[in-house]
């Protein structure tokens, strides 16, 4: 009940964080970090891969809400909500089964950053590739999305480091 | 029977992904469509409420500033009455209305990009109407809730604003191309057409939704390319994105009246 509840605050945090703080910076007007994934990276490896999906639609969907934007963010976050299980196997033994949570601490982080990157890169490109729908616009959208996956990538291993610090006292 | 039940079930993981998605998409493509009322948007009152109240807080930081603005325009009014009291107004003019509204999100740095304003159908606000500031065109009016809209900016892959040129009527279509919030691209202007830089481009009388005459931006740079037809011409816009406090609505009152003819054109 204490970590449903600890993934409820968190996703709160990161809905405001991204809304009411990142969406307003604008950093030259082509960088747009993205970090509410961290929610959909951090949940439990034995959460059911429907609810999973269920979860990763939610979140999408309130992003899509606060920004206007229709799906584009739904559709990236239940894409790597799918292949989230999929990444885990790749950098751990079992799948993850064997971990109760994930994060810097369980998995240290040469192992969390791949699977952070894999998920965070996968999903940018996605995102900023539905947003722009044209073939035309190639280069630009590779490399808005290419400078914004840097960007969350970042904030990501800053807040999960800071997260999982604050734990460990 | 029993044998499908167990391919679903076994895969239910995989068809709750593809209805997931396709959701998503669904949702997507209907934002295409400019008339539909959309389900996810920042106009529905819990999201609109939360932004209000970020943006209430917010507002203390910028108060000088918007001082300047208000104190800028006043002036520019000012001025306009004195000269419509001497000139004679059309007849056409007086059927535009203003409302105005304060802008509670804004964005300029995604593909798409949308403004939420606090009045909404409570104030008359209707989907397909027009915003400006006294500089420029913003956008139009897309989504109404009770007491919130949402306006798809200049910025944004849908819109598409009829304009011509201020000295000549030669008319085209402003666009933008998602690179840099000050600058929108002009397309159909065809080769023989006369372009300067510096030219000015006003909204003209071919759309209602906005009022013949307002000003969208000048010409910063344009290239003929000997094989097209047409001008590629890049337009400095007079509005600055990054900068919208208060916006005005326009609403036509003949709109309804001047659609109802032009739909019978069509059939």
């Amino acid at each position: 009940m204490n970590k449903f509840i600890q993934h409820i605050i968190r996703f709160v945090f990161l809905v405001l964080l991204q809304v009411l703080i990142l969406n307003n910076i604008q950093f030259s007007g082509y960088i747009n970090p993205f970090v509410y994934i961290l929610f959909i990276l951090l949940l439990p490896p034995k959460l059911p891969k429907a609810l999973l999906l269920v979860l990763a639609f939610t979140m999408g969907l309130t992003m899509d809400m606060f920004s206007d934007s229709l799906g584009v963010h739904t559709a990236a976050s239940v894409l790597i909500a799918y292949i989230r299980p999929g990444v885990l196997g790749m950098i751990t033994t079992k799948g993850g089964e064997e971990l109760e949570t994930i994060g810097i601490k369980q998995l240290r982080f040469t192992r969390f950053f791949t699977y952070a990157a894999i998920l965070t890169f996968i999903h940018h490109f996605t995102l900023f590739y539905i947003e722009a729908f044209r073939i035309s616009e190639f280069l630009a959208t590779f490399s808005r999305a290419f400078i914004s996956s840097i960007c969350s990538l970042l904030l990501i291993l800053i807040i999960e480091s800071l997260r999982s610090n604050s734990l460990r006292k | 029977m029993r044998n499908l039940f167990t391919f679903l079930f076994r895969h239910h993981v995989f068809f709750l992904f593809l209805l997931l998605e396709l959701t998503a998409l669904a949702m997507l493509i209907q934002s295409h469509d400019y008339h539909a009322s959309r389900f996810a948007s920042s106009s529905h009152a819990w999201a609109g409420n939360v932004l209000e109240n970020y943006q209430n807080s917010a507002d203390y930081l910028s108060l000088r500033k918007v001082n300047t603005l208000l104190a800028e325009e006043n002036t520019a009014l000012k001025n306009l009455i004195q000269q419509n009291s001497e000139e004679e107004q059309s007849h056409l003019e007086g059927n535009y209305q203003y409302i105005s509204a304060k802008v509670i999100k804004n964005s300029y740095n995604k593909r798409n990009n949308y403004l939420t304003i606090n009045k909404g159908a409570l104030h008359g606000l209707e989907n397909g109407m027009g915003v400006c500031v006294d500089k420029g065109v913003v956008g139009i009016v897309r989504d109404v809730s009770e007491n919130y809209a949402t306006v798809m900016s200049l910025l944004n892959n849908n819109t598409v604003i009829s304009t011509r040129f201020a000295k000549s009527n030669h008319f085209g279509d402003l666009r933008w191309d998602g690179h840099s919030h000050e600058y929108a691209q002009l397309y159909s202007i065809e080769k023989y057409v006369d372009v300067s830089v510096g030219d000015s481009l006003i909204t003209n009388s071919y759309s209602s939704v906005f009022p013949e005459g307002l000003f969208l931006g000048t010409v910063n740079r344009f290239e003929r390319d000997e094989q097209a037809n047409f001008y590629d011409i890049e337009v400095d816009l007079a509005v600055d994105f990054s900068n919208i406090d208060y916006v005005y609505i326009v609403k036509n009152q003949l709109r309804g009246e001047r659609q109802l003819i032009e739909s019978k054109q069509g059939e």
